[in-house]
């Protein structure tokens, strides 16, 4: 189902909204600690760090990024700023909100977040705008280079490696937490209300607000999610019901369906007990009450299998119409199912193959539109609204399931061993859960809960209360980080091995660490770098790192856009729900690839190749692919496509129903991949659908009318950075098709890209991009820290991000370069010590002292 | 197979032990203390909003000559037999009908939007504001009357507002006329760009106001087990904090308050639960019933339930869906009900389709009879809450959104008179009534709502 609600987007603006007059946090290095604290990773260490009275070992290996650029005078470099920059950014004008005619290079030490928000801009060169006079020569670079070694050497002497409150599992990590604990899969959605977004991700820890309405998820969560995973065999009658999507096609086959059905749905339902069950179907009708589709040549049947067995045949009556006493629903009689995840598909058998010949192609069989469900001409197929199990009845006990066996790992077989079985059975649960050896207090408070459950109902009962409690457990749903006791504020101190364990398996694989890697961090060695960077190539090997694609690429690139733009259905009619699925697994498959191959970075731009299956091949007129899985394929020649500009997933979300945005297009390059975002539209812009769509009785091309609106001397100042971008991408139509005409007139792509170069493809686009790779790659690195630290980066984290890139540049920013990279920064591995909680934390004791 | 039959047993029992439950006294003690807010928030009504689509028979002309909506003389000696709202003569001291105002928001204001009134009125009912035509997530039309209330009132009960309805709602994509379905299915705006999802089965509606479990013992076990797991949580979050920064004990220290904000909750139901004879609550429900009538009984039961658990003061209730064919065979007619809505100005299509509105009508009573029979301190629950009942849609034959159907029940905290019928001047927006709710409501400072011109005072017919 669509997510109705459009999370907030917070782009990547840490540029843009940096506050000036914040006072510098690092005032105080501590170099009389006697812990490790600000020990920077930089320095090799041939010992663990966690040794007492280690040497402080600051500042080392900040290399200097480029080869020392022709050194200009401070005096000389100030003057360039003035000249050049501060005729807009006056105190009068203040252009993007910043005033540069104060600035003076001596003193700009004084203002980090200027002197990063600089560097970003000029290392885009998108500053100064164009038809704006430049200084001559490589002189903004020197600017911009020398603003960067300052700022490098200013934190070598007060490294920071930032600091945020604890993180909890949010949907994502909770569901895969689950999964790893018990085998059981779980829909966090169905308890936990949505994640916040913040810097492009669902993780970041200061908006993971607390609220009692959360804490009752969690708490209704490992309620159900105990019974489930033990059975209850007293479970009640509910009904659990599953949305089929309007766009869905039913003409497709379901994933997991058995063959010789389409349509419907093939979901993996957990019954609570064996016992019978109803199943009910929902078809959808057209407005006036009879059935979608209901001009269908015959009568149509509705499978009903588990695990792939058919239980049940419905009929579906082509007259029916909610105004029949059942409406719109079919019921099975009561089947009887067995406890546990059992895969349940409704489908439709298929009863044709081949086109149909019609007068109107038939729109995917899918529902854009419910009115034409009837009528003569356009051969629909009746579409399956929602397909719901109600039970059980007469249950009759839990028999053996997945997650039974994988709890149960001891049975009692005489009342003595009953409590020595649950403990074995707890110890090792909890461990899992709490990702980290349990203390022996940990074991004593889940058995209460064991006794209690026990003395009421049993060992099972017991063990199921006591996983409750599990579930429920602050060491299971946050993820805490120990401060070490005397720390002094201030200061830097080491993530522990144990925490550090989960920062990185969370990470890589968005889950929790593995036995070995708990086992490293209790030890104390995931703390020396080269058992850190073995690990980090063991995880990225594991299958499991595809989170690094599913989870961190996906935010990152905002596939989850596609679901808002729903294609209109005339000029689309090939648009359905499978298909943007397919393309949202291209890219991901894609972004996999080159981390699993380690390679380039830059080939996300640069690729001739992606991922498809036959339907999305089609789609995109690649020849020879069959079948339904992702396979590994060159884009044929002149397709227009490269990199990711090719992919469908991008090229759909950035668009409108009706037609391509290349406002959007890009807004979305300029943000999303190079993280220098336009500022939002100033109020009362003329909207581009009130500039006409057609004149001289011609329709415009979307083109036109962006001319019409750009027009307006306002809107051109950012319009000239954004239009040309999304222009060249504009041979792609709102679902990524290629196409030469829109309305009925040629495509003009040509646009000045903001340097001055000529672009009119993706091709054009890609290369002037990769000019100038120090903001792609700036960027891509800024996104993959917030995701792994689950903080926003800001402009102390620069030098970090500028160290990576040297790091990653040597070897042509190989992917994995980059993780190993925020693996081994400061940021991951220590953390600052606050000097004092934030507003509103008068009372609490004094940091540092207890 | 009583489950086949749509007769589930569970519902009957459910049903039965409904009268008895509801009749609890109630104590002061259920009020928690340490809550200063509580003294005002007590006197905040309680609102239900019903919607019920596609207007009435009494709305066109000769509907309107024969009196079928709004009663022929306004004032206090009104005559309802021939209305669709001759059930209520009982709770005429509890009746105030505004007949005679308009929806115009509702209307198409371009030529696209011409013939899509089914799919977007309902956005507008209790919004009374102008849905922007679109399929896609940029949606926008107004925040609703019971939002409005909700955040203001609603925040001291544990649940600030529900929205429930009948026909089933299809949330995904675009409906028709290329209006997103949420303007068809969604009458509670939380904000002008989000609708509130609704809540159909009685079941779900039940477990999120009294907690998970088929029976009360399963109930009670269930929060037994929470509340010692709160505890355990609570004692945990206290030992994890003595090894943490700052930052984080702060943190731990919201998430501590959560913890007695929840645990709070649980002692209001259980208090509610050991304070009278009838202990227990009902079963509940298992689902969604067959029969509108049973359906709409139980989606009632659970309304009169939480008021008198005070777990919410805020619900809307949409009756119906645009479009919808479903029949009504007890109402005398088995004519669909969209099919029947465009009665063609006939005078036997207008009387058939009056008898759908009669119907519908004559599920309030049952309402109306649970809400006077719950005692709370100093008066009954129907004195406390104010019940709309209306529909953004007038003709239905025409789609027009002209003197459309307006009703309230109940005496919001004295506020209302009752035994009343105003009839607006001509022209007056809907929004005008809706403002003087909002008032009456303790909304005093709202000004604007709508296309509303000014209030309409809902005491007095001159």
């Amino acid at each position: 189902m669509k997510s109705l609600v459009a999370a907030s987007v917070g782009g990547l603006s840490l540029l843009a909204v940096a506050i000036i007059d914040r006072p510098d946090p690092i005032a105080t290095p501590a170099l009389t600690s006697p812990l490790a604290t600000s020990a920077s990773f930089d320095a090799p260490l041939s010992d663990p760090p966690m040794r007492p009275s280690a040497p402080m070992r600051r500042g080392l290996g900040h290399p200097v990024l480029a080869p020392a650029p022709t050194a200009i005078a401070n005096a000389a470099l100030t003057d360039v700023v003035k000249k050049t920059c501060a005729g807009c950014h006056s105190d009068q004008r203040k252009q993007g909100n910043l005033s540069l005619q104060g600035f003076d290079m001596t003193n700009i030490n004084g203002s980090p977040e200027l002197a990063e928000k600089m560097i970003g801009k000029l290392r885009a060169g998108m500053m100064p705008p164009p038809g704006r006079p430049k200084p001559g020569g490589d002189t903004l670079n020197v600017l911009a280079g020398t603003l960067e070694r300052m700022m490098d050497a200013r934190y070598a002497l007060n490294p920071n490696p930032g600091t945020r409150t604890f993180q909890r599992l949010n949907r994502a990590e909770y569901e895969r937490s689950v999964k790893d604990l018990l085998g059981v899969d779980i829909k966090a959605e169905s308890w936990l209300p949505l994640d916040t977004k913040s810097a492009n991700f669902d993780n970041i820890a200061d908006v993971q607000t607390p609220s009692a309405t959360l804490l009752d998820s969690y708490l209704d969560a490992a309620s159900e999610i105990s019974r489930l995973a033990v059975g209850d065999p007293k479970a009640s009658v509910s009904t659990s019901s599953y949305r089929i999507a309007r766009l869905a096609s039913q003409v497709d086959p379901v994933e997991g369906a058995p063959a010789g059905t389409r349509g419907g749905t093939s979901v993996m339902h957990t019954f609570p007990a064996d016992g019978q069950y109803v199943f009910t179907i929902t078809l959808h009708a057209i407005p006036t009450g009879q059935l979608f589709g209901s001009a269908a040549p015959f009568d149509e049947k509705i499978e009903i299998s588990v695990n792939g067995e058919r239980m049940s045949v419905l009929d579906v009556d082509r007259g029916m119409s909610q105004a029949d006493p059942n409406g719109m629903e079919i019921k099975t009689k009561p089947i009887s199912v067995r406890a546990g995840p059992q895969r349940i598909t409704a489908a439709f058998v298929r009863t044709f193959e081949g086109p149909v010949n019609d007068n109107i192609a038939p729109i995917g069989h899918s529902i854009a539109d419910t009115q034409i469900g009837s009528q003569a001409g356009i051969t629909t197929q009746s579409h399956v609204q929602m397909f719901a199990v109600t039970g059980p009845f007469n249950p009759t006990g839990v028999s053996d399931t997945p997650s039974r066996r994988r709890i149960f790992s001891c049975r009692p077989l005489a009342p003595a061993e009953a409590r020595p079985c649950a403990e074995k059975i707890m110890t090792r649960l909890g461990a899992q859960a709490y990702r980290r050896p349990l203390a022996p207090n940990d074991v004593k408070g889940l058995l209460t809960f064991y006794d209690a459950g026990a003395k009421d109902g049993g060992f099972e009962l017991g063990i199921r209360t006591a996983l409750e409690a599990l579930l429920a457990s602050p060491h299971f749903i946050f993820r805490v980080e120990e401060m070490p006791a005397l720390a002094k504020p201030g200061s830097s101190v080491a993530v522990s091995g144990i925490d550090l364990a989960s920062r990185l398996s969370f990470f890589v694989w968005g889950a929790p660490p593995d036995s070995q890697l708990v086992s490293l961090g209790r030890r104390g060695l995931l703390t020396d770098t080269t058992v850190l960077v073995a690990q980090t190539k063991r995880m990225l090997a594991d299958k499991r790192s595809s989170a690094l694609s599913t989870r961190f690429a996906a935010q990152w690139l905002r596939l989850s856009d596609i679901e808002k733009v729903h294609p209109d259905a005339l000029q689309y009619p090939d648009f359905r729900e499978q298909l943007s699925s397919d393309m949202v697994q291209e890219t991901q498959m894609f972004f996999d690839h080159l981390v699993r191959e380690n390679r380039s970075f830059l080939e996300l731009y640069t690729a001739d190749w992606t991922y498809v299956n036959e339907d999305l091949a089609k789609h995109y007129g690649i020849p020879g692919v069959v079948g339904t899985n992702f396979r590994r394929v060159n884009y044929p020649a002149n397709s227009g496509r490269v990199g990711i500009f090719g992919h469908g997933s991008v090229l759909t979300l950035t668009s409108h129903a009706n037609r391509t945005s290349p406002v959007l297009r890009g807004k979305w390059v300029m943000e999303v991949l190079m993280g220098t975002p336009p500022p939002p539209p100033p109020p009362n812009v003329p909207d581009l659908e009130k500039t006409g769509e057609s004149k001289e009785g011609r329709l415009l091309t979307t083109r036109e009318r962006m001319e019409e609106h750009r027009a307006n001397p306002s809107c051109r100042s950012c319009h000239q950075f954004i239009d040309p971008i999304g222009l060249s991408m504009d041979n792609f139509d709102v679902n990524g098709q290629w196409r030469i005409r829109e309305n009925g007139t040629a495509l003009d792509t040509r646009g000045d890209f903001y340097d001055g170069t000529k672009i009119s493809s993706t091709l054009d686009l890609q290369k002037a991009l990769l000019k100038r790779p120090t903001p792609l790659v700036r960027n891509f690195t800024q996104n993959l820290m917030a995701y792994a630290l689950g903080r926003r980066v800001e402009y102390y984290d620069h030098p970090a991000v500028r160290k990576i890139e040297a790091q990653v540049k040597a070897n042509n920013y190989r992917m994995q370069d980059f993780i190993v990279g925020v693996v081994k920064s400061d940021a991951f591995r220590l953390k600052k010590v606050m000097e004092q909680a934030d507003s509103g934390t008068r009372g609490v004791s004094a940091p540092g002292v207890r | 197979m009583y489950f086949l039959s749509g007769k589930a047993m569970p519902r009957r029992q459910f049903l039965q032990n409904l009268s008895a439950t509801i009749a609890l006294p109630y104590l002061d003690a259920m009020i928690p203390t340490g809550r200063g807010s509580r003294i005002l928030a007590n006197k905040a009504p309680r609102l239900v909003a019903i919607e019920m689509v596609h207007g009435a028979a009494g709305c066109n002309e000769l509907g309107s000559t024969l009196n079928l909506w709004s009663p022929a003389a306004a004032g206090k000696q009104f005559d309802l037999s021939p209305t669709a709202m001759s059930s209520l003569e009982n709770y005429r001291d509890y009746l105030t009908i505004i007949s005679n105002t308009d929806v115009r928001e509702a209307e198409p204001s371009s030529p696209n939007e011409i013939g899509g009134d089914h799919f977007r009125s309902s956005a507008t009912f209790l919004t009374q504001a102008h849905a922007r035509q679109t399929e896609g997530s940029d949606v926008r039309v107004g925040t609703s009357l019971d939002q409005l209330y909700a955040k203001r009132f609603g925040q001291d009960t544990p649940i600030p507002s529900m929205q429930l309805c009948i026909e089933n709602v299809d949330q995904a994509g675009g409906c028709a006329y290329g209006y997103a379905c949420v303007y068809t299915d969604s009458i509670s705006w939380s904000s002008p760009t989000e609708p509130l999802p609704v809540i159909r089965d009685p079941r779900v509606a039940f477990e999120k106001l009294f907690g998970v479990g088929g029976t009360s013992a399963e109930r009670a076990e269930r929060r037994r087990t929470r509340r010692s797991i709160l505890d355990f949580v609570s004692g945990e979050m206290s030992s994890l904090k003595v090894n943490l920064g700052p930052d984080d004990r702060q943190r731990l220290d919201k998430y501590l308050e959560d913890i007695r904000e929840v645990e709070r909750r649980i002692q209001r139901v259980e208090a509610r639960n050991q304070s009278g004879d009838p202990r227990e609550l009902p079963e509940a429900p298992a689902g969604v019933p067959d029969s509108f009538a049973e359906h709409v009984k139980l989606m009632f039961d659970i309304q009169a339930l939480a008021f008198a658990a005070d777990i919410t003061r805020v619900f809307s209730f949409k009756m119906g869906r645009d479009g919808s064919s479903r029949t009504y065979p007890e109402s005398g007619t088995d004519k669909p009900f969209h099919p029947a809505s465009h009665h063609g100005g006939t005078e036997r299509g207008v009387k058939d389709f009056n008898m759908i509105n009669k119907y519908h009508v004559s599920m309030l009573p049952y309402f109306l009879d649970k809400l006077k029979s719950i005692q709370e301190s100093d008066g009954n629950m129907l004195d406390k809450t104010m019940i709309i009942y209306g529909s953004p849609m007038g003709d239905s034959n025409l789609h027009n959104h002209r003197r459309c159907p307006l009703i309230l029940l109940g005496k919001a905290e004295g506020q209302l008179a009752g035994n009343l019928h105003i009839r607006a001047p001509d022209g007056t927006p809907m929004a005008n009534a809706m403002l003087s709710m909002m008032h009456t409501l303790g909304l005093n400072d709202q000004t604007k709502f709508g296309d509303a011109t000014g209030a309409l005072n809902l005491n007095s017919y001159a």
